[in-house]
């Protein structure tokens, strides 16, 4: 009898959870979201997508986290093309000039994104234009992330670059970096910077594309290779600082992180995204080191640095175009992580939804307000084309012989002259079919 | 009267028997084929094509300087590997036979690191050679970033594959000496052989049938190498250690340029053939002198 009792009591209390459970996603919607977003970025969208979840009982945000880069565009371009491709994907908006007259993409009307509340005004305007194509709306903006500069208080102060309060002393012009560096590396002993610069590394790329657009250079002019002496000779400047020792060489990219972090480099150039790391090991104690971040210095006649943009696009699937119900949730979603935006800011990222990048909150945020407001002004893109942008063709082949000159394993001139030739066949080619 | 030659008939359940895997094939491997050789006749991108351009693909690539480059990468690697890998595989396969103690300790030795997949040995690889944590820098208190490192990087793919796949060619010798027979060796034994003479006239060329088609494999195995660059060195530094496949991968994938990436894969199947036919009758004919 009791054991009866305790089996349908059993019974009754799995059956009760299992409609609680069920109740919300009855009739919601499954969006299907493919993201190259990992790690702490990665963890940041998965708490925004919970968050929408959570909010509404429509809609249900399924994510899958693919490997960032190649194998990332491949899988959309060729999962669309043949009508299997999710309801939502990321998209840097480096690679618009690809993806926008590929076909991919659908473009998204005024009055269908009204419907879910995004207005193109309530976004950077300058990342909204990115996602503009022919006149239409292809991506979203989601944020800016830039190269700055990460120092080590400790070294900073030890080399006579600090201020009373302890901060980096501003430093303007090509010549004033290269004496902090060389200074660094007199007073203290340690490596002025971290950088990765292995082989097919793109941090070296970033601050070269960096240093050309500040002295007015332009990589690419009119599909023509474009950079000229200040390209030869941004590229001369960082192979100097190589060659001097004043950083280590062929480091990959956690190695060139973990010097800075165990404190044996006084700089560090890398993404905002690594600001995550700082906060973190800074509030848990771990950092040997206080650690501050300013914007990329004006070296030359402008304080221009690298920057690209995280996006949100609706693929364009081949012979099953998305339902109007599943659209509406997909834009939704982009409208709700647009507006709770200050959760992603936490990766070190510039929110693209000006209300929250104009925020208070933003705006007490540290460390981000010690950068933000300079590098959204001075961002400047990978150059456009199908070969463009993050994990294109072009930055791939610049990320195979940029290194080499800098580490001086190439002479400069010859690097140069073996990018110029891959650069110049994929100039060459034509726009691949979609 | 000569009789008329007849089509093999097959009976029913033979066919029905032989079906599955003939449409596997037909389905799986020939159906590609075939595609692959078409689409390397047009301009086409991962997801269409243009235009059919007849032999342009295979024009372009006879003057393309990054196509022979990475062949030459291709051929480096295997004159890195085919010989010291067989070498080795036989070498291995005589120790390990001699042993009377430890054989099959010694034997799992050889053979575990080929169980690994190419990720994880790759990887394992990759933190033994890294510049600044790896073992083999701190061992030998050097600097080298080994697979950064022009002069270098192949050659460490080359011994990180050599590690990995010698158990797999032991095993073959292991077979081709168990089938030797004993009765030669007494014969030999009785004519006064010892030693490296045993060897030499003995167990050598009752071992070539097997030497032969060890050597055969390895070269097409080293001819396709992908994986282990790819992943190491990433073709690196500038193209250096850019194979034929790592080629066609960055034309295809990278380049979207899917017509050319068909050509340069007919032609290095080609050339692939070309190779192991050129082999196979070098061997075997001084094998059968």
């Amino acid at each position: 009898m009791t054991k009866t009792l305790n089996r349908r009591t059993g019974l009754a209390a799995v059956a009760l959870a299992v409609a609680s459970f069920a109740t919300p996603s009855w009739a919601a919607t499954d969006i299907k979201l493919w993201t190259l977003l990992s790690g702490g970025d990665g963890a940041r969208l998965a708490t925004l997508v919970d968050g929408f979840n959570a909010s509404q009982t429509d809609y249900k945000v399924e994510t899958t986290t693919l490997p960032w880069g190649v194998p990332f565009y491949t899988k959309v371009r060729t999962a669309s093309a043949v009508g299997a491709g999710p309801d939502l994907i990321n998209l840097h908006l480096s690679r618009m000039g690809d993806f926008g007259p590929s076909g991919a993409l659908r473009a998204l009307a005024p009055a269908e994104l009204a419907a879910a509340g995004i207005v193109g005004s309530d976004y950077a305007e300058r990342q909204w234009q990115k996602g503009q194509y022919n006149g239409k709306t292809f991506a979203i903006p989601l944020d800016t992330h830039a190269l700055v500069l990460y120092y080590n208080k400790t070294l900073v102060a030890k080399a006579g670059l600090a201020d009373a309060t302890g901060n980096l002393k501003p430093i303007e012009g090509i010549a004033a970096l290269t004496d902090a560096f060389r200074t660094v590396k007199e007073k203290t002993g340690a490596d002025a910077f971290a950088m990765e610069s292995n082989t097919n590394s793109y941090m070296g790329y970033r601050l070269w594309l960096s240093m050309l657009a500040q002295r007015g250079g332009k990589m690419l002019d009119n599909g023509k290779l474009a950079y000229g002496d200040a390209g030869v000779d941004s590229m001369k400047v960082i192979t100097d600082w190589f060659s001097k020792g004043y950083a280590a060489k062929n480091l990959d990219y956690p190695a060139a992180n973990a010097q800075f972090l165990s404190g044996k480099a006084a700089f560090m150039l890398n993404g905002v995204w690594e600001v995550p790391t700082m906060v973190d090991l800074s509030a848990s104690k771990k950092l040997p080191f206080d650690y501050g971040i300013v914007p990329l210095p004006k070296l030359y006649a402008n304080q221009s640095v690298w920057g690209d943009s995280h996006a949100f696009a609706v693929p364009d699937n081949k012979g099953k175009p998305i339902s109007a119900e599943r659209l509406k949730g997909a834009l939704k979603f982009v409208d709700y992580v647009g507006r709770h935006s200050i959760t992603w800011a936490g990766g070190g990222h510039i929110p693209a939804f000006t209300a929250v990048a104009e925020s208070d909150a933003l705006k007490a945020m540290k460390p981000n307000n010690e950068f933000s407001g300079v590098v959204a002004k001075n961002i400047v893109f990978s150059p456009e084309g199908w070969y463009g942008g993050a994990a294109g063709p072009m930055e791939a082949s610049a990320a195979k012989f940029f290194p080499a000159a800098m580490t001086g394993q190439l002479p400069v001139d010859k690097a140069l002259s073996m990018f110029d030739a891959e650069a110049k066949k994929l100039l060459a080619s034509p726009r691949p079919a979609k | 009267m000569r009789p008329t030659p007849k089509l093999p008939c097959i009976p029913l359940h033979a066919a029905a028997m032989l079906a599955p895997f003939t449409l596997a094939y037909g389905l799986f491997f020939l159906w590609p084929a075939v595609q692959t050789l078409l689409l390397s006749f047009t301009q086409s991108s991962t997801t269409a094509t243009t235009g059919f351009v007849g032999l342009a693909n295979y024009i372009e690539l006879f003057g393309d300087a990054d196509f022979w480059s990475s062949l030459l990468q291709t051929l480096y690697f295997c004159l890195l590997t085919v010989l010291p890998l067989t070498a080795m595989g036989l070498l291995a396969a005589l120790l390990v036979e001699r042993m009377h103690r430890g054989k099959a300790l010694v034997q799992a030795a050889f053979f575990l690191p080929y169980v690994l997949p190419v990720g994880v040995m790759t990887l394992i690889a990759g933190w033994m050679l890294h510049p600044n944590f790896g073992v083999i820098n701190y061992v030998f208190e050097s600097q080298t970033a080994w697979l950064s490192d022009p002069v270098w990087a192949m050659p460490m793919v080359g011994i990180a594959t050599l590690w990995w796949t010698v158990g797999f060619n032991m095993l073959f010798f292991m077979a081709g000496l168990r089938n030797i027979p004993a009765d030669i060796y007494e014969a030999a034994g009785l004519d006064g052989a010892s030693g490296f003479t045993l060897f030499r006239y003995m167990t050598w060329p009752q071992l070539m049938p097997v030497t032969i088609m060890v050597l055969l494999l390895q070269l097409i195995g080293s001819l396709k190498v992908f994986s282990q660059p790819f992943i190491m060195t990433g073709g690196g530094p500038f193209n250096s250690t850019r194979v034929v496949l790592h080629y066609m991968y960055e034309t295809g994938f990278v380049n979207d340029n899917a017509g050319y990436a068909s050509a340069i894969a007919v032609v290095f199947m080609v050339v692939v053939l070309l190779v192991s036919a050129v082999q196979n009758w070098l061997l075997r004919g001084r094998h059968a002198n």
